[in-house]
């Protein structure tokens, strides 16, 4: 866990496009349009040790996919330079492809009409693996993501959680050093998620595979990710282990009030805190402890209510992403 | 090795992925039927009407030379255009680009894969139907034409690939290139003698069929007919000069093209 697998300095992606303009004619329009840019990454730099689980998460349009994108070679960053596994992928895309491996979670990489066995030995020929290599992983990886109930049917037949599976696997053929993943759970049921998510943690501790995925799931994040970039408007605006995450960025606390008998008035709180729930067997109270202390909360809650205990706990990371998100100033 | 190796697998793979829908070959089948039958029929009466000579070719000669033309289009190798067009604007292209494959290499391979079971089940049938209906002309029974034909049918493959990835590389710049796909389609497909055998054009419409690309990338239909025996060298040397500039071309394109590839969400 100690050479940089990634590392990403002052990168950053404009994309340029043809605005047609009502006051110029089609001529102008077709052959010297107005352009115009938008920036998706704007100066990102960062860096990922060999073996380490990234979350590198953002709100839609945030640069995430761009970002992931330019490190597997797709797209050519507009400046900034990019070393994965010591290569360029601008220049050196197709001998990083032999290394690492892509999963996009919206688009299948398998013969949707031919049994998974097809698909697996395809991208073994494709990695250049030799017949008696492609049987071996194959059959490795049967095991470890439990394909042979299904390697013998038609993709097209599997379901969602079974052939995201079956994506992964296929990605992992030629045991690269390192995986992305672009929302790979998307869509997935909550027990197949928790599947995928395990098996991603066993194939990171087993191979040594390290981990570089985008997600809006909050799950994939607190599982599986022990250290998390948070990227808005194009640019890294946290990068920090996981579990600091929530602690950081927790501004707000819930306080659980269970009273002694029941709740009988729900009277105004002080500023700074509200009603998260009202229930007369308990309440839940949101202070923004920037306004008011926990201690002061506390204080004054117990002067309103009569209660038998009580639970001061931190927001979900969900909640705390959403304010990470809604903190950070719009671009200029 | 590895290239050759890959292209052997993805013509195995999709080999095995047509056979699974036979109904996909019947449909083929009777495309092709349907298409050269009628056609054939219709010359059949006009060269009847000529006393069974027009422009100097009889009518088998002109029969095998339009089969040849419909038996190449059964390859679908103008397939390639689509799926480039397909692969840019759904984003797919992402995953061939994080691939260790030459990605319109990949994509030629495919295409062949795609039309060869299709093209070798509906050829030999069609051959031998053809055949015992109008019988083999004398000018394909040389060794010349033999030897040649193969060298012009590999020209041909090689050439139709490269003006298709063509058309399919614009999608790069202008998204949606069907229309001038359309043109260049139909353009090859009258150059190639599908609808007026080449023996009856016009003096100005073959110069235009042998000295553009879009003739020479069916040059194959040129091969059945008495002249063949003397320009089959300058055909086939039109063919590769063609290969060479629009093979120059495809590669200036991919390489301006990879550097704009815009994906949704990145």
């Amino acid at each position: 866990m100690s050479q940089n697998s990634i590392v990403v300095t002052s990168l950053s992606k404009t994309f340029s496009f043809p605005v047609k303009s009502a006051t110029a004619g089609w001529v102008k329009n077709l052959f010297s349009p107005e352009m115009r840019e938008i920036i998706a990454v704007g100066g990102v730099s960062f860096s990922v040790k060999a073996g380490e689980r990234i979350a590198f998460i953002g709100p839609n349009g945030a640069g995430k996919s761009t970002t992931i994108k330019m490190l597997t070679g797709i797209l050519f960053p507009t400046s900034g330079t990019v070393s994965v596994l010591g290569l360029d992928p601008t220049k050196d895309r197709k001998k990083l492809a032999y290394r690492i491996g892509t999963v996009f979670g919206q688009r299948s990489q398998l013969f949707p009409n031919l049994p998974l066995t097809d698909s697996l030995e395809f991208f073994g020929v494709m990695y250049g693996m030799s017949d008696t290599d492609i049987k071996a992983r194959v059959l490795e990886l049967v095991g470890l993501f439990d394909l042979a109930s299904f390697i013998d049917q038609p993709v097209r037949k599997l379901s969602l959680g079974q052939r995201m599976r079956a994506e992964v696997a296929a990605a992992l053929i030629h045991r690269p050093e390192i995986i992305f993943l672009d929302e790979p759970t998307i869509g997935l049921d909550v027990v197949a998620k928790k599947i995928l998510r395990d098996l991603l943690i066993t194939i990171n501790k087993e191979e040594k595979v390290t981990i570089f995925l985008t997600s809006h799931d909050v799950g994939d994040i607190e599982s599986l990710c022990d250290r998390t970039i948070v990227i808005n408007h194009g640019m890294v605006i946290n990068d920090l282990p996981t579990k600091e995450l929530a602690r950081a960025f927790a501004y707000e606390k819930h306080i659980d009030l269970i009273p002694k008998t029941s709740f009988k008035k729900f009277p105004t709180l002080p500023a700074g805190s509200s009603y998260f729930l009202k229930n007369k067997d308990k309440i839940t109270v949101t202070v923004d402890i920037n306004k008011l202390s926990v201690q002061d909360s506390l204080k004054k809650l117990l002067e309103l209510f009569e209660v038998e205990d009580v639970d001061v706990y931190n927001t979900e990371l969900e909640t705390t992403i959403r304010h990470i998100y809604e903190r950070d100033s719009p671009r200029q | 090795m590895k290239e050759i190796r890959l292209a052997n697998k993805i013509i195995k793979t999709l080999i095995k992925d047509r056979i699974q829908y036979p109904g996909r070959l019947f449909a083929d089948t009777s495309s092709l039927v349907a298409r050269c039958g009628v056609l054939l029929l219709l010359y059949s009466y006009v060269f009847k009407l000529n006393n069974g000579v027009v422009n100097g070719a009889t009518f088998d000669v002109v029969a095998w030379s339009m089969f040849f033309y419909f038996s190449f289009s059964v390859l679908g190798l103008s397939s390639i255009s689509r799926r480039i067009m397909n692969d840019v604007t759904s984003g797919h292209v992402e995953v061939f680009l994080s691939k260790p494959i030459v990605y319109l290499s990949y994509r030629a391979w495919w295409a062949i894969g795609t039309g060869i079971y299709p093209f070798l089940v509906v050829t030999p049938l069609g051959a031998l139907a053809l055949a015992l209906t109008v019988g083999i002309p004398q000018t394909m029974t040389t060794t010349l034409f033999i030897s040649t034909f193969v060298a012009a049918f590999i020209g041909a493959i090689a050439l139709t690939l490269l003006v298709y990835s063509i058309l399919g590389l614009f999608a790069f710049w202008i998204e949606d290139a069907s229309p001038v796909f359309w043109v260049v389609d139909k353009a090859v497909m009258i150059l190639g003698g599908s609808y007026l055998p080449i023996a009856l054009f016009p003096d100005f419409m073959y110069k235009v069929a042998l000295y553009s690309p879009f003739g020479a990338s069916v040059f194959v239909t040129h091969t059945a007919y008495e002249s063949w025996a003397s320009v089959w060298y300058k055909l086939i040397g039109i063919q590769l000069f063609w290969i060479l500039v629009l093979g120059t071309v495809t590669y200036l394109m991919f390489s301006k093209a990879v550097k704009k590839v815009s994906v949704n969400g990145g």
